[in-house]
């Protein structure tokens, strides 16, 4: 039955892939969206199938067949269900229904063709999403890994008229490629050391081992392979460059890969091999580092950019760089719930965005924006919820999944690390109110100049700008922002700490995902932690309500003070502006040098065009008028021989002078 | 000992004459510089034990193929190759790639001479050599030619086939087009 | 002395049968009559085909210097299927382009003989015959339009360049044939195992030799120059034809030689055949970044397959030469579907080659556009394509035999070639056609077919690659 789950997404993609031109609209969005939501109910059995077993055996299992067999080594073709992949693929396939439920609204205006186009592609990353988080092993994983990253790069691209928009497909495959590698490595030292890929086996191998403290092992080294192959695909320092720009693709897509469910698959994928990891402390700590790093990094940058996907782009950096964070320091389940929550209230935001975006047909410049709360009443509150859940204000989701990997952070004794989460919490509820107040509250603006890109936009939306005949979202988008908003509330109920009387069920459920074989943790808090927790989490909400407060201050009430701010720290405010001029960073340091390796030094060294030139040159041997016979014989042909020869003399030279 | 003397003189005509046939701007020079070398050749092979293959080489190479030979040449009219000037120079002399060519090539010569001379240092032990008997005789050729290498005399009439095939297709007027 | 069963030979009778039969069709063929001459190549091949499946598990052997070995057959079995491939896409470019038909296919299946040849041969002078046979036929069909002064420049380098190789390789068969007094590919193998000759130097140098005429053909750096010279000016159906069905042949004999023969010196020639490898897949996949014509970036990418193909080589373990088989099986059918999809868009004017003209393809033709990127994600060794399978074996392989430097220089570069793959995929989806630019031909039926079991092969084997992982392991567990 497991298998089924990505069946439906892949069948979805078949039919709009092979068909979808010639159907209208309503049809392939309706079987792309059926598709999904058959793959939830699919989903959502398993995982009821899955609770009714005792906790310690809490593992579905469907082995297709046997994939791969070379000697003593063999790798099946396995989905597994356990409680981490249950969390997980009830995320995607949910979301990812409601998101193509949205979706049929907002790509409405392309034509029939690209339409299925979209849809098509949708799916497909579904699939691919749902085998990464069902694979028993890590090739499976790999599989749904390589595939996700291909359908984003695909629908980064999807309006590749503009520019940006296929620089930004390229980008995000070029940095991902390199993280790919250093997870293939990983996963080759991997089946070397441990003659096995899969994740349970794996686990059981290494459980007994030695925990690598202090020194930096096999499995140390293994694991940090992989923890930069997640930094590729999860956006974190140093690979993270990519995801803002991937806010080129059309924002349903921004809400489902880029937030929602493909980036947070370097957290699962660490979360997968919790024993593995555990097992390396210096990976987590450098893990932990990373994440702490991004979060507060990317928090800074989000606070002064005006875009508002791309606020909300680095807002998903931040907080992805808070689930690492809370993987790093041993808290799986803190990470993962985090994870969960996300997925909820960001999707919301994304989609909210995408709502005041297709309403102003187009326009993404928060300066361009101010006063929609009247005209996109949905839309307003839908967002508002989602940023009171993000921001961390008591009892919505988020407070009670960040509260976590606070304490959590805390707990462990990493008081810098909490204390730069602690900072990036308040950065959190203050760019994400600077976006509601400027979005929604105030006046009606058009401050800033024209982006050059509007145009394009316009036309992929097909609707040209009518600024005062504002509609609110249509009602498929309504209801899933409706829908999300409840999630955004509800979604932390699952995970109510001790400390505030409840079970923290998630947690309790997770437990045997991490370890694997026992039953859930039973922990029972004791008096003093559970007065520590309810101290945090009081100061983490007053964090919380003060950056919110801080954002009304100065974007509600005084608004001339951001300018002056920004006039007054320039430098500073430069330098957020241009996101530290990372970019251009990297582009003077890798991009433009390895250009040059490649076109100038290998290419011209050693492709024929210019060892032509280069021959011809010496000798000034070549008329113009020679016929071609003629230039064959002395032009390149001797460079090759040349070549050859280099090759004949060198092997001999190598066995005779040794 | 004249037996090698005989072998040097021999070996350094046809290596001497195979240089010359590369370096001549008049193809019909090449040609019959090409002749004497597969004379050489052939005092080779008679110095080998083998005078079939010496008297064949004669026959086939030295008198029917190279008579085939100077018929084209002397048919396509082309008394003179145009060469540049730097063509005509010594080859250590010639720009760029000719000149690295060269030298590779005596590094080439090199490797291979001191290889040989530490082989012979060794007292290698040669492995069953075939006796003179075996390849002296016309009777003898025909044995092992249709016996022992039966299938690599019929497969050589493949690559005989494949040649001329070759030659039709790109020499070929194009007549119906 | 003769050997009693002629066994061996039918296989490639039946070519040689299916070759004269199409010059004999062509020479009697009346003015402007319509013959269907790839139809007898189909069938010779065929029976090549289903006399090497009956021919399985034999061991037959033929005059001593020809075995039908399993290992063999498989090759041949490969090399059937790019036969059939090749003379399937060619009905329609042949037509269209008005190329000599009797010749063209007699050429075609003369050069399937000499691959055959050489995947059977146990003796170097018969290796060599099947060496010079392939590279004749090859040398000309690179030529075949003649009307073309590129073409005919690149089969004037190709011709010169491996003649140039040709005599290193005969001059190897010398040294070996001077040092064991023998030719016969087993009886080098006894010979070289009894005797001790590792201090001898002129062993090495006949090694040495040997390699450079292998790595010629396979395109092996530094002897891979010709290689984007002769796929840009041939047609493109002669550079896929070249490109598998040359590489297949030449790695079996390549891999015989030296894995059985030339074995007991394997910690001689490893080391070479490692840095080989390595700069084979560094400079193909370097140098393909750069390249803005599809058939060069191609010939690139041929050239870092033939890299990977050494990998295994190297490795030498069970796996490793298991991984030989499956690879050239599964490069070989991937990338004349590539080759085929250039072949089939192009017109007789102009070849459909540069990255430009695949530009919007997707709004042309759709079908070819998608089965074009699976044949690319195949190259790329994305999951889940045989290519995928492919260098998962090879690298797996590395690994385990202990070579992890090759292991991190294939996977770095296979990670960096989807990069030139996927340029063209993003061509064809995410760029819009020159509106000035000629649309592309039509495919017909047969070219079609072709394409679509190349893909139907491509996505099995990734998914369901045992049976012929275990055939392929199988068939070198006889020999080696």
């Amino acid at each position: 039955m497991l298998a089924l789950i990505p069946l439906f997404p892949l069948l979805g993609f078949l039919i709009n892939a092979l068909v979808g031109r010639r159907l209208p609209k309503t049809v392939s969005g309706s079987v792309a969206s059926a598709v999904m939501v058959a793959s939830f109910v699919v989903s959502a059995m398993s995982v009821w199938q899955l609770a009714a077993l005792p906790p310690a055996e809490r593992v579905l299992e469907q082995t297709l067949y046997t994939w791969i067999a070379s000697g003593d080594f063999q790798l099946d073709l396995t989905f597994r269900v356990d409680a981490l992949s249950a969390v997980m693929i009830l995320v995607v396939s949910g979301i990812g229904s409601l998101i193509h439920i949205y979706s049929t609204a907002y790509m409405h205006d392309e034509i029939d063709s690209e339409y299925a186009r979209y849809f098509s592609y949708l799916n497909l990353f579904a699939a691919f999403m749902l085998v990464l988080v069902l694979g028993a092993n890590f090739v499976v994983l790999f599989v749904g890994w390589e595939g996700v990253g291909l359908c984003s790069y695909l629908l980064i691209g999807f309006w590749f008229k503009k520019r940006s928009a296929s620089d930004a497909g390229k980008k995000a495959f070029v940095v991902n490629r390199i993280g790919d590698y250093a997870f293939i490595l990983g996963t080759l030292l991997i089946v070397t050391r441990f003659g096995t890929l899969d994740f349970l086996r794996l686990a059981e191998a290494v459980g007994p081992m030695a925990v690598e403290e202090g020194v930096f092992g096999v499995i140390s080294i293994a694991t940090l392979l992989l923890f930069i192959g997640a930094t590729g695909k999860s956006a974190q320092i140093p690979l993270y460059t990519w995801l803002p720009d991937a806010m080129e693709g059309p924002t349903p897509v921004s809400a489902l890969i880029h937030a929602a469910t493909m980036v947070t698959a370097g957290v699962y994928m660490i979360g997968r091999n919790a024993v593995l990891f555990s097992h390396a402390p210096e990976t987590m700590l450098i893990v932990a580092v990373i994440g702490a790093a991004t979060a507060l990094f990317a928090g800074t940058i989000g606070l002064v950019q005006n875009d508002i996907k791309r606020v909300l782009a680095y807002s998903t950096v931040s907080q992805l760089g808070l689930m690492f964070l809370a993987m790093g320091v041993g808290a799986f389940g803190a990470g993962i719930f985090h994870l969960y929550t996300h997925a909820f209230f960001k999707a919301l935001l994304f989609l909210g965005s995408g709502a005041v975006i297709h309403a102003l047909a187009g326009e993404q410049d928060i300066r361009n924006m101010g006063g929609l709360k009247r005209y996109l009443p949905v839309t307003y509150w839908t967002f508002l919820i989602g940023s009171l859940a993000i921001a961390g204000v008591p009892f919505l989701s988020g407070f009670f999944s960040k509260d976590e990997i606070l304490y959590e952070t805390f707990h462990e004794g990493h008081t810098i690390l909490w204390l730069v989460a602690a900072i990036t919490s308040l950065l959190t509820a203050t760019y994400m109110f600077r976006l509601v107040f400027l979005t929604f509250h105030g006046e009606r603006r058009h401050d800033a100049p024209a982006p050059a890109h509007q145009e394009d936009e316009e036309s992929a939306h097909g609707a040209p700008a009518h600024h005062d005949h504002l509609h609110d979202a249509p009602p498929a988008m309504a209801l899933v922002l409706i829908v999300l908003a409840v999630g955004s509330v509800l979604a932390g109920y699952v995970g109510v700490p001790h400390a505030l009387g409840g079970h923290n069920a998630l947690s309790s459920w997770l437990a045997p995902a991490f370890l694997p074989g026992t039953g859930p943790a039973d922990a029972v808090l004791p008096a003093e932690e559970a007065a520590l927790e309810l101290t945090l989490m009081g100061v983490s909400s007053l964090i919380a309500l003060a950056g919110i407060g801080l954002a009304a201050f100065i974007w509600l009430t005084r608004r001339e003070l951001a300018a002056r701010l920004a006039h007054a720290w320039s430098g500073v405010y430069t330098l957020l502006l241009n996101k530290y001029y990372v970019d251009e960073i990297y582009d003077a340091v890798i991009v433009r040098p390895t250009v040059r390796i490649s076109q100038d030094g290998l290419w011209r060294g050693f492709d024929v065009r210019v060892v032509d030139a280069v021959v011809n040159g010496f000798g000034s041997v070549v008329d113009a008028s020679a016929a071609v016979l003629r230039r064959l014989q002395t032009g390149s042909v001797r460079a090759y021989a040349g070549s050859l020869f280099i090759g004949v003399v060198m092997i001999l030279g190598y066995y005779l002078w040794r | 000992m004249p037996e090698t003397l005989v072998f040097y003189v021999l070996s350094g005509l046809a290596i001497l004459a195979s240089a010359l046939v590369i370096g001549q701007r008049n193809p019909m020079y090449s040609v019959m510089l090409l002749i004497a070398s597969f004379g050489a050749l052939a005092g080779l092979y008679i110095q080998l034990d083998a005078p079939f293959v010496a008297v064949a080489q004669i026959i086939i190479y030295a008198g029917a193929i190279m008579v085939l030979f100077l018929f084209v040449v002397m048919l396509l009219n082309a008394p003179q190759e145009d060469a540049a000037d730097w063509d005509r120079t010594h080859p250590l002399r010639q720009p760029g790639i000719a000149r690295f060519g060269a030298l590779l090539g005596l590094l080439l010569v090199v490797q291979l001479g001191w290889a040989l001379m530490r082989a012979s240092e060794l007292d290698v032990p040669v492995a069953g050599r075939v006796d003179a008997e075996t390849i002296g005789s016309v009777r003898q050729v025909g044995r092992v030619l249709f016996t022992d290498y039966m299938f690599a005399f019929e497969a050589t009439s493949i690559l005989i086939l494949v040649a001329m095939v070759g030659a039709v297709v790109l020499a070929r007027r194009e007549t119906d087009q | 002395m003769f050997n009693s069963s002629f066994d061996a030979v039918v296989p490639m009778l039946c070519v040689v049968l299916a070759a004269l039969a199409s010059m004999g069709a062509e020479a009697f063929r009346a003015k402007d009559e319509e013959m269907p001459i790839g139809g007898l190549g189909i069938v010779g091949l065929a029976g090549a085909g289903i006399s090497s499946g009956l021919l399985w598990n034999r061991n037959a052997a033929s005059f001593g210097v020809l075995v039908a070995d399993n290992f063999a057959l498989f090759v041949t079995l490969t090399l059937v299927i790019v036969g059939i491939l090749t003379i399937m896409f060619s009905s329609q470019v042949l037509r269209r382009d008005q190329l000599p038909k009797g010749e063209y296919y007699a050429l075609l299946l003369f050069s399937l003989v000499g691959m055959i040849m050489m995947a059977m041969a146990n003796d170097l002078l018969i290796v060599f015959i099947a060496l010079e046979t392939l590279s004749l036929s090859v040398y000309v069909l690179t030529g075949i339009r003649r009307d073309d002064p590129k073409a005919t420049e690149a089969a004037f380098k190709y011709f010169l360049l491996g003649a140039f190789s040709s005599a290193f390789f005969l001059y190897g068969i010398a040294f070996t044939y001077g040092l064991t007094g023998t030719t016969r590919l087993d009886q080098v193998g006894a010979y070289l195992a009894a005797q001790s000759m590792s201090d001898n130097p002129l062993i090495l140098v006949a090694l040495g030799l040997l390699l450079v005429g292998f790595a010629f053909k396979i395109s092996a750096v530094p002897f891979h120059m010709w290689t984007p010279d002769a796929y840009e000016g041939a047609p493109a159906i002669v550079s896929g034809f070249m490109s598998t069905g040359v590489k297949a042949a030449a790695f079996a004999a390549f891999a015989r030689v030296f894995l059985s023969s030339f074995e007991p010196f394997s910690a001689d020639w490893a080391p070479i055949v490692w840095i080989l490898a390595a700069l084979t897949m560094i400079l193909g996949t370097v140098v393909g970044v750069a390249q803005s014509n599809l058939k060069r970036m191609l010939a690139y990418s041929s050239i870092a397959h033939g890299g990977y193909l050494l990998v295994g080589l190297v490795a030498a373990n069970q796996v490793g030469k298991a991984a030989i088989l499956f690879y050239l099986l599964a490069y070989a059918v991937t990338n004349l579907a590539a080759f085929g999809v250039i072949a089939l868009l192009s017109s007789r004017e102009k070849e459909t080659d540069e990255l430009r003209d695949f530009a919007g393809l997707w709004h042309t033709h759709p079908a070819l556009a998608a089965l074009m990127t699976v044949c690319l994600l195949s190259l790329g060794g994305l999951p889940p394509t045989v290519g995928f399978i492919g260098k998962w074996y090879i690298f797996s392989a590395a690994v385990s035999a202990g070579y992890y430097g090759l292991a991190v220089i294939g996977v770095l570069t296979s990670v960096i070639s989807v990069f030139f793959y996927l340029r063209v995929v993003v061509m064809m989806y995410m760029a819009d056609r020159d509106a000035s630019a000629p649309v592309p031909s039509q495919v017909t039926g047969l070219g079609m077919v072709a394409l679509a079991a190349s893909i139907v092969a491509i996505i099995y084997l990734g998914i369901l690659p045992t049976p012929v992982l275990d055939l392929a392991a199988e068939s070198i567990a006889t020999i080696f």
